[in-house]
């Protein structure tokens, strides 16, 4: 039914209406207000803010599936990256916004498949596509808008941003944890990445107020939660009882967990009632399986291929909808602390994947 | 106020070029009387024309939340949604619950523990998107239409599946089949339905929650993307037709049955700034093929996205509509898993 004319118009439509909410309409303008912004680092963002915050993100993804899939960084050319239809000269780094930064990685780092090619092949088409979102959100904001790549940590040597996290999450012998040394460890490196991506575009929708913007978040919001399914269900198949990759990815889990928990409104600010559109803590779950009740039976048993909200007592029935995490929660868990100290929020954050923090505009988050 | 003026002309040229609400009076009337702050009708308050409100999107999702809940609930117990998450909502301007034909539905047959436990995580979800929707819609929520899971055999045969009649609850294999007609569908719709939710919808949370279930339905359907492709490699097949592991083919020929009974039914490609070419309404296809890896440097075919971009694609309500009914014919109204349509105002195609 729709034309691109009535999709124009919907573009219109919904810049318009969100105009006059925040022109005017004082209660339901006080309703979004409290949805949406409460610790939240920025006061007076744009969406070209948030794009260029996913920006950030989708650098970070984008080289760890290139190192992994094909052995180099993004901006190096590449033949299988090319023949998928990356640029023959590698993806730009170099922004208008803030100094392109290097990605510290040492040793070999294309994984060793050997005859595992269906986890070869996943890799091969993440790298892909978390390339082509990084290109995509270039083009969309423009070549005088977008951000550099900022200073990117993938390092799994001593004191590398990998060795660090793992040793964080409890992982035994996570000093020496490196994702690119096996397939088992290439899925958990990615396990790392993507139900964050969901929970991150999750919480920026509702702040964009561009039709085509929330459109296309949206979309790449779905792509995340493709490639997290994907992760979750090799994981799953490889260790239904969660005792050996799947026990660290619930150690993964727990550690976002309470990353997002230091970071949220409600340990900010000491008082519950501040961001209902994100949810109680725990906000991750790993693979390992939960009682389910179907049709008001409760003997059953459910796999976790989704990072879902099924512990919601906010609500009288658990949703099953995805965690929504916002900005300071996101840069708290891919900076590994870095953005809170206490109660206070530090920006800009820093830390493991980010050694010096994002790039961003004057009212961007970092 | 100018802005007020904008909005009315807007949607009125949009109504006109979507002429899908004029069923919708009714309803929107009553939403507006109701009022309450969760419930927006996006005709605007000053426009005076029928529209689809808030409301009438978060319905039109329940009608497909019953259909998926009741086909994976079957799959995993053997019986359908509990009578107390199929009622009619006082509000709702419906009064009949509908009953679902059965065909061969039954607890998916010779199931591993593994298998058992995803099927039963995917009822569960489904169910709770059910009550998650029914929940938000509160006494406005429309009851279980009738569902008829026999369907499947009629759709494997269009979809020109041979062999002996199509059941999904047969073995788990054929429960991946019976799953992907439903999941990327699932996350098409949504994605389709979401900039639909007006600004005050917006604020109470409605676009985030729909963005939450989406999120999860792309989970599922990343799931069964995945399990037919790694059964595959496992069982040595070498393309998706391969007769050591035949399913991604059989999934490719449901997809290309959903491009047939889309495609041409709607419009140009959506709006340029998203760089998606299979935006919602466009005249593309928006299937994209289950490959087989057969070496290290295959790339795997789990996201269903666009080629460009990586963006995953849109659908109207008309094409989701043309895909559940299993009809091409504009102005259809009901068929396929709906026999008496959905119950909802966009129950009749309009493209």
């Amino acid at each position: 039914m729709a034309t691109q004319e009535t999709q124009l118009l919907d573009d219109i439509l919904v810049r318009s209406r969100r105009k006059m909410l925040s022109l005017g309409g004082a209660a339901l303008a006080g309703l979004m207000l409290a949805d949406a912004k409460p610790a939240q680092a920025a006061t007076t963002y744009t969406d070209a803010d948030i794009l260029n915050f996913a920006l950030n993100l989708e650098y970070l993804e984008a080289n760890f599936y290139y190192l992994a899939a094909f052995g180099c960084t993004i901006d190096k050319p590449n033949a299988a990256a090319i023949a998928a239809g990356a640029p023959s000269a590698g993806i730009p780094i170099t922004g208008s916004v803030g100094t392109a930064g290097t990605v510290t990685v040492s040793g070999t780092t294309k994984v060793p498949f050997g005859t595992d090619y269906a986890t070869a092949a996943y890799a091969n088409e993440t790298a892909i596509e978390e390339g082509k979102h990084v290109l995509f959100l270039q083009t969309a904001l423009g070549s005088s808008t977008y951000v550099a790549q900022p200073a990117i940590n993938l390092d799994a040597a001593a004191g590398g941003a990998w060795p660090t996290l793992a040793t964080a999450a409890g992982v035994a012998g996570g000093s020496g944890f490196s994702p690119y040394t096996s397939n088992l460890n290439f899925l958990l490196g990615a396990y790392v990445f993507e139900d964050v991506g969901v929970t991150a575009y999750h919480g920026a929708a509702s702040l964009l107020t561009n039709g085509g913007n929330l459109s296309a978040a949206g979309g790449i919001l779905a792509v995340e939660a493709y490639h997290a399914g994907l992760v979750r269900t090799a994981i799953f198949a490889q260790d239904p009882s969660s005792t050996s990759i799947g026990a660290i990815a619930g150690q993964i889990s727990a550690l976002r967990s309470a990353l997002a928990l230091a970071a949220s409104p409600v340990t900010l600010t000491g008082t519950a009632a501040t961001l209902p559109t994100l949810d109680p803590n725990p906000d991750d779950f790993g693979t390992a399986v939960f009682p389910v009740t179907l049709a008001g039976v409760t003997s059953y048993m459910g796999a976790r291929v989704v990072d879902s909200d099924t512990t919601d007592t906010t609500n009288p029935i658990p949703l099953a909808i995805a965690f929504a995490r916002n900005t300071t929660q996101v840069l708290n868990i891919v900076t590994g602390g870095g953005a809170i100290s206490g109660k206070t929020v530090v920006s800009p954050a820093k830390g493991v994947f980010f050694p010096n923090g994002l790039n961003a505009g004057p009212n961007g988050f970092k | 106020m100018n802005i007020n003026k904008t909005i009315d002309k807007a949607l009125s040229r949009r109504n006109f070029l979507v002429g899908a609400g004029t069923t919708a009076a009714t309803v929107a009337a009553a939403t507006l009387v109701a009022g309450c702050g969760n419930d927006n009708n996006n005709s605007g308050s000053s426009g005076g024309t029928t529209s689809y409100s808030d409301t009438d999107i978060l319905n039109f999702a329940l009608n497909l939340e019953y259909l998926e809940a009741s086909f994976y609930l079957y799959a995993a117990t053997g019986s359908g949604l509990a009578a107390t998450d199929t009622t009619a909502g006082s509000a709702s301007g419906y009064s009949t619950v509908g009953t679902v034909t059965q065909g061969s539905a039954a607890k998916v047959a010779g199931t591993t523990t593994t298998q058992q436990q995803i099927i039963n995580e995917i009822a569960f979800e489904e169910q709770q998107h059910v009550k998650a929707l029914r929940f938000l819609l509160g006494t406005k929520a429309v009851p279980m239409p009738n569902i008829d899971l026999s369907f499947f055999g009629p759709l494997a045969t269009a979809a020109g599946i041979t062999g002996a009649t199509f059941n999904p609850f047969a073995s788990f294999d054929a429960f991946l089949i019976g799953a992907f007609i439903f999941e990327d569908v699932g996350v098409t719709a949504y994605l389709g339905a979401a900039p639909l939710i007006s600004a005050a919808g917006v604020s109470v949370g409605y676009l985030s929650d729909a963005a939450g279930i989406l999120a999860v339905e792309a989970y599922h359907a990343a799931y069964i993307r995945t399990a037919l492709t790694a059964n595959a490699v496992k069982a040595g097949a070498t393309s998706p037709t391969s007769s050591a592991y035949p399913y991604p083919g059989i999934a490719n020929q449901v997809g290309a049955l959903r491009a047939t009974l889309t495609v041409g039914n709607s419009g140009a490609p959506g709006s340029s700034n998203t760089g998606n070419s299979g935006a919602a309404g466009s005249s593309a296809s928006v299937e994209v093929p289950l490959t087989v890896p057969t070496s290290a440097t295959s790339i795997s075919s789990i996201v269903a996205a666009d080629s460009k971009s990586a963006i995953a694609f849109g659908r109207t309500t008309n094409q989701v509509l043309h895909i559940v009914y299993g009809s091409a014919t504009v102005g259809a109204k009901s068929g396929g898993f709906f026999p008496s349509g959905i119950n909802s105002v966009f129950a009749t195609t309009t493209a």
